[in-house]
């Protein structure tokens, strides 16, 4: 089964593939379901501009829409996310793991093992696509929806190919560096902000053709959905791969091999220096290791930084400005859209700036970004430590398995108060410099139950690796459940199904607080449901064996 | 069984301590105390279940049956009061890679509370240890005098060692060792786990021996090696008779040699020496002891009853 680094590669991945991959599938099958139940006259009265931008055909269908809905946001972002993790732990992974130099120890060359984990990609995202194509064809038979005039084959081409770039920026910029968290965080950064100038950039009149300079661009710009692959789109983004990948073997022939190092950052250089030492050592010497708290949060500064900063600056400050901008399609798009298309985004008038911050920052992004922290935070809290085997030392110490657990908690909601407050302030000001007279009330409520809802998924994560110390299961748990329930969520506003109450994204937007200020009973509701998880989390510590290894 | 010396008589006692995972009895009825001023030799081959006991007194893990304490205090019940008083040193040391030697050990100062750091200093030049570097830049020999200065720094009652001298250079395990015995001359206490037997044999007062979770042996290093097989060798005044040795207790392997006889044997000097002088005059004699090694493979080699 080991035979060779491919197999080992793909083996070690493909778990985690097959999970992402099929839950795709069932979610497609779950939004054709709901939307064959809906009425979708509603789409045909949309600006063409609209319909065109979210890649919906004119003759908008329950396929085309399920397809769009499913693959071409949540698709593009898994087999994104896979592509990245699988590429930038090619040779980085192993030389943070510190297996690189038992690896190359048998007679296998460095280009040769690339090769390898770059194939092992490849085939991955191969056999995702198929997978995503056969749930695409199935789908539509279970359900008996026609997929007339539909190329679906020709979407997942563009989506696998999209997806491979991004990893083999990862394989070249661990290649380069030796850094996982600079080839997948740089990568992951690239996705996203390549996501929001592809939606945002046509609408920007002069700015129109810059969108084509963001590789996400030739996921869907072209609709392959009606119009079949765009060979040329194809090509371009293929040859971007290779050229990735051939930069990638230059790269790791180049240079020296880190062995398990940890690199030097520039806190560690303020530190060396003689003129910044004295402070340098304050902050990031003394100041981190004064307590568990401390500690935890100076592990995890670095993310809350670059997410902070990006619901500020992008998803808050930046949005204002670009309303006034695009305020001529808003007003347009407002007339003709639809309540119940608006009820996927808590409701409200698009044509407003509650409307278009509704859609563009709190719709989907803070709460990923919020989860994003406090399930990082969450899960390795507990099941970080035992899965790095530094557990036994810090219990050496005089201090109960309850405090940690509470001070990694507390970490946890300290981080997600810190994006909450940085997302109500980026939003207050691009309200402020817009002009766009948002009621910042308002804006903190809807703030606070974001990070409400953050807070409890990284609860989940926190109860999960409190009663189990597996660090796997206490990110991927909370991830599938938060991706499920705010799917779950979108289709039940839009069928107007009740169950959507037992879904937590209910008592986020359900209320529209953007418009209708804080909704208290909702807050209460979000915030009784994350200290039970967290209350529970303590017994199960404080009763289990604690692992060796992670 | 109750505990019948005051509690701060004993160090660590056991009780019966037994830990199942399933149909795997990793510790089994684990019996044993730790005096004050001793360090105790805690030997068994790999998977023989001393990282268990270690991680059940730590906590870490939850006994099946039976009972720890750690000076006259309960290992689960007082964990967080215990950890105040002993230094942990786990087997395959496991740090945290992006801080310093020095941010390390400002944690644990932290969290433990107490910790004179002119002490903490003495300890890191002693070693020559490097403080400045990330743990996850250094050698595992450099990162595991991190470990050893972390164990002691707080001056504790009890150290509990899993395999310390991991990765540890010649010198700087003799120093290590030093710091043990000094550690029990000033009254304190060492459980040590090891592979190591030259330097339980150097270090220690008494072992324990494990075996597939059950305790095989327990007994001074003095003791236990006199009990050992040593070789013997005799002279006499005149030639010998091998027949002489035949009925004599735990003699085995007799070769003679005109005057010369040597010969295998289990047992008290005296008894041997009793039977030999009557028939022949003894003119000189040498025995070499066998080391904690040879006894040890012994007790692996025969099928000890368990």
């Amino acid at each position: 089964m080991l035979a060779t680094v491919f197999t080992k590669a793909v083996l070690d991945r493909w778990r985690g593939v097959t999970i992402g991959v099929l839950s795709l599938g069932a979610l497609l099958l779950m939004a054709m379901s709901i939307y064959r139940d809906i009425d979708l006259s509603i789409y045909t009265n949309l600006p063409e501009a609209f319909l065109s931008l979210a890649g919906i055909p004119p003759d908008a269908d329950i396929a085309a829409l399920s397809y769009n809905a499913v693959y071409s946001s949540y698709g593009a972002l898994v087999l994104g996310g896979i592509a990245i993790a699988m590429g930038s732990a090619s040779i980085a992974g192993e030389e943070r793991t510190g297996t690189i130099g038992i690896l190359l120890g048998n007679p296998r060359s460095r280009t040769r093992v690339l090769v390898a984990k770059a194939m092992a990609l490849v085939l991955l995202m191969v056999l995702s696509g198929v997978v995503l194509w056969l749930a695409g064809i199935v789908s539509p038979q279970i359900l008996d929806v026609s997929v007339e005039g539909m190329h679906i084959g020709a979407f997942v081409v563009h989506l696998g190919v999209t997806s491979l770039f991004y990893g083999m920026l990862a394989v070249a910029l661990g290649a380069w560096t030796g850094r996982t968290g600079i080839a997948s965080g740089v990568s992951a950064g690239v996705m996203v902000a390549s996501f929001v100038a592809v939606g945002i950039l046509p609408l920007v009149e002069g700015w129109e053709d810059a969108a084509r300079l963001f590789p996400s661009y030739y996921l869907a710009s072209s609709d392959p959905l009606l119009n079949g692959v765009d060979w040329g789109h194809v090509a371009l983004l293929g040859a971007a791969s290779v050229a990735l990948f051939a930069l990638a073997v230059v790269g790791v022939n180049r240079r020296d091999l880190r062995s398990r190092s940890v690199g030097t950052s520039l806190v560690d250089t303020l530190r060396a220096s003689p003129v910044t030492a004295r402070v340098a050592e304050r902050l990031a010497g003394s100041a981190r290791v004064s307590g568990i708290a401390a500690k935890t949060a100076s592990e995890h500064q670095g993310l809350l930084l670059i997410v902070s900063m990006l619901m500020f600056w992008v998803m808050g400050v930046l949005i204002g400005p670009i309303f006034n901008a695009i305020e001529g399609y808003a007003a347009d798009f407002g007339d003709v859209f639809p309540d119940e298309m608006l009820a996927l985004f808590g409701g409200g008038d698009i044509s407003s700036p509650e409307g278009y911050y509704q859609i563009e920052t709190f719709g989907m992004v803070t709460p990923i970004a919020l989860m994003v922290v406090t399930i990082a935070v969450a899960a390795k809290a507990l099941a970080g430590e035992e899965a790095t085997r530094t557990i036994g030392m810090l219990l050496a110490n005089p201090v109960s398995r309850s405090r940690v657990l509470a001070e990694k908690a507390a970490t946890m909601v300290v981080f997600g108060v810190v994006v909450g407050l940085a997302t109500f302030a980026g939003v207050a000001a691009g309200s402020w410099i817009g002009g766009l007279g948002m009621s910042y009330g308002n804006i903190a409520a809807t703030c606070v139950l974001a990070t409400l809802v953050g807070l409890l998924f990284g609860a989940l994560a926190l109860l999960l690796g409190a009663a189990t110390g597996l660090l796997r299961l206490a990110i991927f748990v909370p991830v599938g459940a938060a991706l499920v329930a705010h799917v779950g969520n979108a289709m039940a506003e839009l069928n107007g199904a009740d169950w959507g109450r037992w879904l937590p994204f209910h008592y986020y937007l359900g209320s529209d607080p953007l418009n209708n200020g804080m909704a208290w009973g909702d807050a209460a509701i979000l915030a009784a449901v994350t200290v039970l998880l967290v209350a529970l989390a303590f017994p199960a510590y404080a009763r289990r064996d604690l692992r060796q290894t992670g | 069984m109750t505990v019948t010396s005051p509690a701060s008589d004993v160090a660590l006692r056991t009780e019966g301590l037994t830990k199942h995972y399933g149909d795997v009895h990793a510790l089994v009825d684990l019996t044993l105390t730790v005096q004050p001023g001793e360090v105790f030799g805690f030997l068994g081959p790999n998977g023989a279940g001393k990282t268990t006991t270690i991680r059940c007194l730590m906590d870490e893990i939850r006994p099946t049956s039976g009972r720890a304490s750690i000076l006259g205090m309960d290992c689960h019940s007082q964990s967080v009061e215990i950890r105040r008083h002993i230094g942990y040193l786990p087997s395959d040391l496991a740090l945290y890679p992006n801080l310093t030697g020095k941010d390390t050990l400002t944690y644990f100062a932290n969290l433990r509370g107490g910790v004179d750091w002119s002490y903490v200093h003495a300890l890191t030049e002693r070693l020559g240890a490097e403080l400045g570097k990330k743990v996850g830049d250094l050698s595992s020999g450099n990162r595991q005098k991190i470990g050893v200065i972390q164990a002691f720094m707080n001056r504790p009652r009890l150290l509990i060692m899993d395999e310390p001298s991991n990765g540890l250079d010649p010198l700087v395990q003799r120093e290590f060792q030093t710091m043990m015995r000094e550690h029990v001359g000033e009254g304190g206490s060492v459980f040590l786990s090891s592979h190591t037997l030259s330097e339980v044999q150097r270090v220690a007062d008494r072992v324990g021996i494990i075996r597939e979770g059950h305790l095989i042996a327990l007994e001074s290093v003095s003791s236990l090696r006199s009990k050992a097989m040593r070789r013997v060798e005799l002279e006499f005044g005149t030639p010998v008779d091998g027949s002489v040795f035949d009925g004599v207790p735990g003699v085995r392997d007799v070769i003679v040699e005109d005057h010369h006889v040597r010969l295998s044997y289990d047992g008290t000097m005296d008894a041997l020496l009793r039977r030999v002088a009557n028939h022949y005059d003894v003119v000189d004699i040498t025995t070499e002891e066998a080391d904690l090694e040879e006894i040890f493979l012994t007790y692996y080699r025969e099928d000890v009853t368990v």
